[in-house]
């Protein structure tokens, strides 16, 4: 017997197939240099934007990975829009607001002759239903929840004017209205299910969707006669571009293959290896630190571990955060100098908090009783000092950089397990805490992003005991004085800091590289993209 | 005294094909000699294999160094006499964790071999021997099983069982099973028909005994060539589920995580994708052709 001849030219053929598989996707550099001037913007033409993941949905107020709201944010107009420079709330839908005194009730006057996609008028009964359905949404819906805490009722007052009340006072729904997170869809939209709006949604926006296929395209056609952009954009009437093609391409050496030899025309989420190989090929680079909390880890509370202040503190000082941020990111990546980026509204450093000292975490393990094993990894009563961290497959950069925490953390005798999980399933695991340690941040322009994630009234994702946290972040979120609010975000900074309930370690940069013959794409002040004002040039 | 004259005639086939007569030491020995100086090929894939194999149960002889401490200064730094396979992204040493993966990736190749080979083994063996109705069924699931691509049908155990070295074993061991069955049952129906077997059964040997004392031992020779050929074929299939993430979590290196790791710095640093790669590669060819040796290369080489 001898059928082993065609089996050993199989696995050679095999062989020779892993290889070419894993070690595709490198591209010839084509794309020319990028011209001075760009004159007059073109319009027509096919924007094909390459991103790294897919969040499973394509309802903006569900969803809240970066590289899906790329395309989700073109599909619906917002109440507000937000000054990237100034962080100035300006109007876009609405056309002039009002609060009361102490900001528990907003009233919006709307801009006339707005309509959605399917024809239905964008009027105060559409925002109403927008609002009310809201609260309603599953834990997909976590980011418009938060905006709207205390949420009381929508009033209508007139055809295009409605007031929002709340049952406190509520500073940051005024940020809020600005996002994609509280974009205004259809009424027939908003009162579908949580999951037929995750398939299909109709908005207002300057594009509608085309056709949606999980975890390969969102394809996006621009919208006929829309004429109500936002204050802040550069033109009047239709968007430049006829079409939006997003393809999700997982790997980024890929994605960036397929920008230098010009199959794509913008890719998102850059790894710091192709900065030079993307600049020598003529592409822009456009980065912009993402407002809100940091990338970090927080613990879950609620285990034994991440209730221990000793573990929490140590693993603070062991992270070398300018080690990771210089081996493992972008170059216009900085480290954390507090929870939140240095982008958002009333960041206040906390250096002295977050510095580097192997000899300061392992004299505060040795007080907390965590004892040195014979492998190096300490451990108390039994017990070692072992935990996992979770973290989604959103950004390239994750999983080196843990590599290089859990290295770091090895060496003060703090054994760490990664484990890779969907973007998809994180809501779940926040909600259902099945979690140690999660590596994570939230984008977000206003500084109530530290109330929405660390309140113990809210969500408490991260399982923290009350304390005197919860009553500055309620007082901040009652402050209509800037000053005093400023003030008020600053200590809990530092309460937060101290308790080291989180320990964040890079602002997360947002950079995304276009090829040389696009122009106009630009950032929003939450580091997401509006595309209205992008045009190619053609050839 | 039936039984042991019946043992004889049972195991004079087996002794007649494999070595009819012995030749003195001195022939064997130049005779070896010339076998191996006309097969450059095949010493140089003994060699591979015994590299991967001390690799695997004594990586520190190969490589002392720590598998999992990088040196982000270092890092990306091309091949060099410092670093024979260059570093990876956090400046840890290529080749070290190459060494250090080996065992990973090994252990799991051998266990799924031993999964395929028994449990396809026993399922060949049942249906050749037998026969009837049993053959029927047993042979209808194994073509469900090879109407399946094996990575597929390795994928779908895996998301049953889960991730880890040991499930990404046991998927691919079952899903290589199939192959083993197909040759096992047609070795044993060949044997089963054999007038020694026939006889040992006229005489009022029980059926267990004849199965496990003259079909097996005769039937299992093409059946063991084959799992050293399936073992190549392993090594890819392991590499290949942990290349897709279902491995063992990072930063244990092993062979197929290594180059899932590469892949997004290949239009920069070649090497974090190509050494591993090419060790995979380098080992399933050297299997191979080891496995072409075994088969019959040595009786024919005359």
């Amino acid at each position: 017997m001898r059928p082993f001849g065609p089996r050993s030219v199989a696995a050679v053929l095999a062989a020779a197939a892993l290889l070419l598989t894993a070690c595709g996707g490198g591209g010839d550099a084509a794309t020319s240099a990028a011209g001075g001037d760009a004159g007059a913007p073109q319009p027509g033409g096919t924007l094909t934007f390459a991103v790294g993941s897919d969040a499973g949905c394509v309802d903006p107020q569900q969803v809240a990975s970066n590289d899906t709201i790329y395309s989700v944010r073109q599909l619906v107009d917002s109440l507000t829009d937000q000054d990237p420079d100034t962080g100035e709330i300006t109007p876009w839908l609405a056309e002039s607001w009002t609060s009361n005194a102490d900001a528990s009730a907003w009233t919006f006057t709307l801009r006339p002759g707005v309509t959605f996609s399917d024809g239905t008028p964008l009027d105060a009964q559409a925002v109403k239903a927008n609002f009310d359905r809201v609260p309603q949404l599953g834990v997909r819906g976590n980011l418009p929840k938060s905006y709207l805490s205390g949420y009381q009722a929508t009033t209508v007052d007139g055809p295009l004017q409605f007031t929002v009340t709340f049952g406190g006072p509520n500073v940051q729904f005024l940020q809020g209205t600005s996002t994609h997170s509280l974009g205004i869809l259809s009424p027939a939209t908003a009162a579908a299910s949580d999951d037929e709006r995750c398939a299909q949604v109709v908005g207002s926006g300057p594009f509608v969707l085309d056709s949606y296929t999980p975890n390969s395209s969102i394809v996006l056609a621009k919208r006929p006669g829309y004429a109500w952009g936002s204050s802040l954009w550069e033109h009047k009437g239709e968007a430049h571009l006829d079409r939006l093609d997003f393809q999700i391409v997982p790997e980024s050496g890929v994605r960036a293959g397929s920008l230098q030899s010009g199959e794509v025309d913008a890719i998102g989420n850059i790894g710091p290896q192709d900065e030079a190989p993307l600049q020598a090929a003529g592409a822009q680079l456009l980065a912009r630190a993402n407002p809100g909390i940091a990338f970090g880890l927080a613990f879950n509370q609620a285990r034994p571990l991440g209730a221990d202040p000793a573990v929490r503190e140590a693993v603070s000082w062991a992270i070398n955060r300018p080690e990771v941020v210089s081996a493992v990111y972008t170059s216009q990546t900085k480290p954390a100098t507090s929870v939140l980026s240095s982008t958002t509204p009333d960041h206040a450093p906390q250096d002295a908090l977050l510095g580097f000292d192997a000899a300061k975490a392992a004299s505060v393990l040795d007080a907390g009783g965590w004892a040195a094993g014979p492998d190096g990894i300490r451990a108390k009563g039994g017990q070692r000092l072992t935990f996992e961290i979770t973290y989604a497959n959103n950004a390239a950069s994750n999983k080196p950089a843990l590599e290089l925490v859990q290295q770091q953390l090895r060496a003060a005798g703090i054994e760490v397990a990664l484990a890779e999980r969907p973007i998809a399933d994180f809501a779940t695991i926040q909600q259902s805490g099945e979690f140690e340690a999660l590596w994570f941040n939230l984008t977000r322009a206003d500084p109530d992003v530290l109330r929405t994630t660390f309140s113990t009234k809210l969500a408490n994702v991260y399982r923290l005991p009350p304390g005197p946290l919860d009553d500055l972040l309620d007082g901040q979120a009652a402050a209509v004085d800037p000053a005093t609010r400023s003030d008020l975000v600053g200590q809990a900074q530092q309460q937060l800091l101290s308790d080291y309930g989180v320990v964040p370690v890079a602002e997360l940069t947002t950079t995304l590289a276009v090829g040389a013959d696009v122009h106009g794409v630009r950032y929003d002040a939450s580091s997401r993209i509006h595309l209205f004002d992008a045009w190619k040039q053609s050839a | 005294m039936t039984e042991l004259l019946i043992h004889e005639t049972a195991a004079r086939p087996t002794t007649a094909t494999v070595s009819p007569t012995r030749e003195p030491r001195a022939v064997r020995l130049r005779r070896a000699g010339r076998f191996a100086l006309t097969r450059p090929g095949l010493v140089l894939s003994s060699l591979v294999v015994v590299l991967v194999v001390v690799s695997a149960f004594a990586p520190g002889l190969l490589a002392p160094a720590d598998p999992l401490l990088g040196v982000p200064a270092d890092k990306l730094q091309a091949p060099s006499a410092a670093h024979w396979f260059g570093t990876d992204y956090l400046g840890r040493d290529l080749y070290t964790r190459v060494v250090h993966g080996a065992a990973l990736s090994l252990q799991a190749t051998v266990i799924a071999v031993a999964v395929a080979l028994v449990l396809g083994g026993l399922i060949g063996l049942l249906a050749g021997f037998v026969g009837r109705w049993v053959d029927e069924a047993l042979m209808r699931f194994v073509d469900v099983l090879l109407a399946i691509p094996p990575l597929l049908l390795s994928l779908a155990l895996i998301t049953a069982l889960g991730y880890g070295t040991l499930n990404i074993a046991l998927a691919v061991g079952v899903a290589s099973a199939s192959s083993f069955a197909r040759v096992m049952r047609s070795e044993t129906m060949r044997v089963r028909r054999s007038t020694y077997v026939e006889a040992a059964r006229s005489v009022g040997t029980r059926w267990w005994v004849s199965l496990a004392r003259h079909v097996l031992p005769n039937a299992a020779r093409p059946v063991l060539v084959l799992a050293v050929l399936e073992f190549g074929l392993a090594v890819l299939a392991v590499s290949s589920l942990s290349f897709l993430g279902y491995g063992v979590p990072p930063p244990a290196p092993e062979w197929g995580g290594l180059v899932a790791e590469g892949r997004n710095y290949l239009a920069t640093s070649w090497w974090v994708c190509t050494m591993p790669g090419l060790t995979i590669a380098a080992t399933v060819l050297a299997v191979n052709r080891i496995s072409r040796a075994l088969d019959g290369e040595w009786g024919r080489s005359r």
